[in-house]
């Protein structure tokens, strides 16, 4: 049998969802976060909880990267530097958003040197509510990203709501 | 010297530019004086060697009162001295610069020209520090009548293409703000000639969030969890500084087992600080298993801190007038096992990084600080230490239960990278025996007191030792559920000067260690610095070099 374009290029496709599937790449932005998030997601990558176990590793490049794991609220001042790494990231590339600052603003909201929450910057993909989450939390969060992929579909997040009075 | 006697020196030194003196504390003692004299003043203060400059707060008295007024705070040991300046708020307030004589200040005046309106005149850069680059000129957020309306971006301008890359025959080698080294942003210029630095700078302000003003919106309870995520790994020191100035300016009396459950988090909090730190500066060496080990030891502080606490990272055991969370029987189980642990680890990594050849050659002789430059620089904590510099608040200023479970000062007279590990790694060990002691010995009583909704009017200083050295709070009441004005200086910000002073001769591929031997920590002391440049005569800002990278790819 003669192989078509078409059908190359379902073999290609199902290779590189595979190989994303079990070893996706992440880069980690820190728009204005106060650290709590960071570390708890550094302490996911070593051997405690050992999120490379689900192939994930931390790349310097965002040109490596497929998931941009940003925390945070945006500040005025990291606003570009996040679109532009965004924007380095090959297709397809999914977004994110880890802690209560990243998502609402948290504590941080109304504050001068803030534009907002990483969805008002970027389409976010996941979040990860918590403040910080814990490592588990992000673990979870990373793995329901996974399964989406693994479906080829792009999941659509249920954004945390804050409380009926908010 | 006790505190009194140093208080009175200082009053001495001061006399001839004395315009009044106050003593709000019995610790401190504030003098007010004419701003043509601050500079004099200053010098007699360093000519005498009394103490160092520690913060310079900016007040603004508002409308009515129609002035501002710049405090220079001096602190040696307990005393703490206070020159008061009065600036008129209209027109053109003008003060002269101190940073010929204390370099650390000139971050301190870019600050306070910036968010108050101040013109710091002959300040070495007198550019942004904190704020964005599109801020609107002439909006201050530390005025009183500032609005974050008057703060929306101004447009940008995107300046011209420059014409190449290259510099005669130096690179300019652009770092950050993302970079793998750190976790958090920060952007550096390095001027390099071959492999060797020639010139640093650096520009931060990507993790500026507005705190300080922010805790004027908000009432004394909720600042408490605000300022608690000024820094996600040294939390628990900012809810302790807040929380003891606040204790203070209400009279509150907080009660002893607090104040000891209090030193004891922040006995875990420095574990977990410095297990952190010597994780990422092996990363930065290439020795990643010292890494992975250990961020997995640090594990045990982090399971144990959530048993005590409830959370892993922004703890939040105390409240106002006391702390919320006793520990008993099964926790002082607990907390002995994992000193156990974290013991026989501490002494490993200790030999560790004292005899592993590969790592001694990235460490030992680099990035050397005498003590004097300690002194010069302004250096804090573990980085003033390692240099022989004699600097802890929990040995100078006794706060808290300090003076019950009182720590020994860990010094080092070497000065270099290796002098930073053995200085924190031995901090590690007095720490546990520290956190035992308290254990051991925990006095009975009450968790918390009572804490007034309103807090009376006044002002106070509260200084804490962070892991990464002393962190400084001006707080001030005018008798409302808010406070007036907090000032917050970070040990970071200090350490800075020492390090891009440092850079310049050293090795490029030194940098990454250099930098994260001070343990920076950019939540915190979030600004932008330009320290010293030679004759790197192009620097880019971002706009440009966005423009430079659009028009080289479109020339392809
Ligand atoms: S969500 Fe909480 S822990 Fe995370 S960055 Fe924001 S304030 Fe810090």
């Amino acid at each position: 049998m003669i192989a078509t374009p078409n059908l190359i290029n379902r073999v290609v496709s199902g290779i590189t969802t595979w190989a994303r599937v079990n070893s996706p790449w992440i880069i980690h932005f820190n728009s204005g976060s106060c650290n709590g998030c960071d570390i708890e997601i550094l302490a996911t990558l070593t051997p405690y909880y050992d999120i490379e176990r689900f192939g994930i590793k931390l790349k310097g490049s965002p040109r490596h990267a497929d998931v941009l794991v940003c925390t945070g609220p945006v500040t005025r001042q990291a606003r570009d530097r996040l679109l532009r790494i965004y924007e380095q990231m090959p297709e397809p590339k999914f977004v994110v958003a880890v802690g209560s600052c990243g998502i609402s603003g948290g504590t941080f909201a109304g504050c001068y040197n803030i534009v907002g929450h990483i969805d008002e910057v970027l389409p976010v993909d996941a979040y990860i509510p918590g403040c910080p989450p814990r490592p588990e939390a992000i673990i979870d969060g990373v793995v329901k990203l996974l399964t989406h992929l693994k479906n080829g579909t792009r999941p659509e997040p249920i954004k945390p709501q804050l409380g009926e009075q908010a | 010297m006790n505190t009194e006697a140093r208080l009175q020196r200082a009053k001495e030194i001061l006399a001839p530019f004395t315009k009044e003196t106050l003593t709000p504390e019995s610790n401190r003692v504030d003098i007010v004086i004419d701003a043509a004299d601050l500079t004099q003043a200053t010098a007699a203060l360093k000519a005498a060697d009394w103490g160092y400059l520690s913060a310079i707060t900016g007040l603004d008295l508002g409308p009515e009162a129609g002035s501002l007024e710049a405090i220079y705070h001096f602190c040696d040991a307990a005393a703490v001295t206070s020159l008061r300046v009065r600036l008129p708020r209209e027109g053109q307030p003008e003060i002269a610069s101190v940073a010929d004589q204390v370099p650390v200040a000139s971050f301190y005046e870019r600050e306070l020209s910036e968010m108050l309106g101040v013109i710091v005149v002959g300040t070495p850069d007198p550019t942004h520090l904190f704020l964005p680059d599109d801020w609107p000129e002439g909006v201050f957020p530390n005025r009183r009548d500032f609005k974050i309306e008057d703060a929306a971006p101004v447009e940008r301008d995107v300046p011209k293409v420059p014409e190449q890359g290259r510099v005669g025959n130096k690179f300019i080698v652009p770092i950050g703000p993302q970079h793998p080294a750190l976790k958090e942003p920060g952007h550096f210029e390095f001027a390099v000639d071959g492999e060797i630095i020639t010139g640093a700078r650096m520009r931060l302000g990507y993790v500026h969030r507005g705190i300080e003003k922010a805790t004027e919106q908000r009432n004394w309870i909720q600042n408490l969890y605000l300022l608690e995520r000024i820094c996600g790994i040294c939390s628990h020191t900012h809810t302790s500084a807040y929380a003891q100035g606040a204790e203070k300016l209400a009279q509150v009396e907080v009660p002893m087992r607090a104040l000891a459950i209090r030193e004891l988090v922040a006995g875990l909090e420095r574990i977990h600080s410095h297990l952190l730190w010597l994780g990422v500066v092996a990363h930065e060496a290439g020795f990643d298993t010292l890494f992975m080990y250990s961020w997995r030891d640090r594990e045990t502080v982090m399971n144990l801190l959530e048993e005590l606490t409830g959370n892993r990272v922004n703890y939040s055991i105390s409240v106002l007038g006391g702390v919320k969370q006793d520990i008993g029987p099964e926790q002082s189980k607990s907390i002995h096992k994992a000193m156990d642990y974290l013991e026989e680890r501490i002494r490993y990594y200790l030999d560790v990084v004292t005899s592993d050849a590969m790592f001694l050659q990235r460490t030992r002789g680099i990035g050397t600080m005498t003590r004097d430059e300690a002194i010069l620089y302004g250096a804090l904590g573990p980085t003033a230490r390692a240099s022989g510099l004699e600097r802890d608040v929990r040995v100078d200023a006794p706060y808290g239960a300090y003076g019950k479970f009182p720590v020994s000062l860990i010094t080092d007279e070497r000065g270099d990278l290796e002098a930073k590990f053995v200085v924190r790694l031995k901090e590690l060990l007095v720490s546990c025996f520290t956190i035992r002691t308290i254990v051991d010995n925990l006095p009975a009583g009450e968790l918390a007191v009572r804490f007034p909704r309103k807090v009376p009017a006044g002002e106070t200083v509260s200084r804490v030792e962070a892991p990464r050295g002393e962190a400084f709070y001006f707080i001030k009441s005018e008798g409302g559920e808010s406070p007036t004005r907090i000032k917050i200086r970070t040990p970071s910000l200090c350490n800075w000067t020492s390090v891009i002073n440092k850079a310049v001769g050293h090795q490029l591929a030194d940098m990454p260690m250099m930098i994260s031997g001070m343990d920076p920590c950019f939540s915190c002391n979030d600004r932008m610095v330009t320290v010293r440049r030679k004759d790197d005569s192009q620097t880019m800002t971002w706009a440009q070099l966005r423009a430079y990278g659009i028009e080289k790819y479109k020339s392809r």
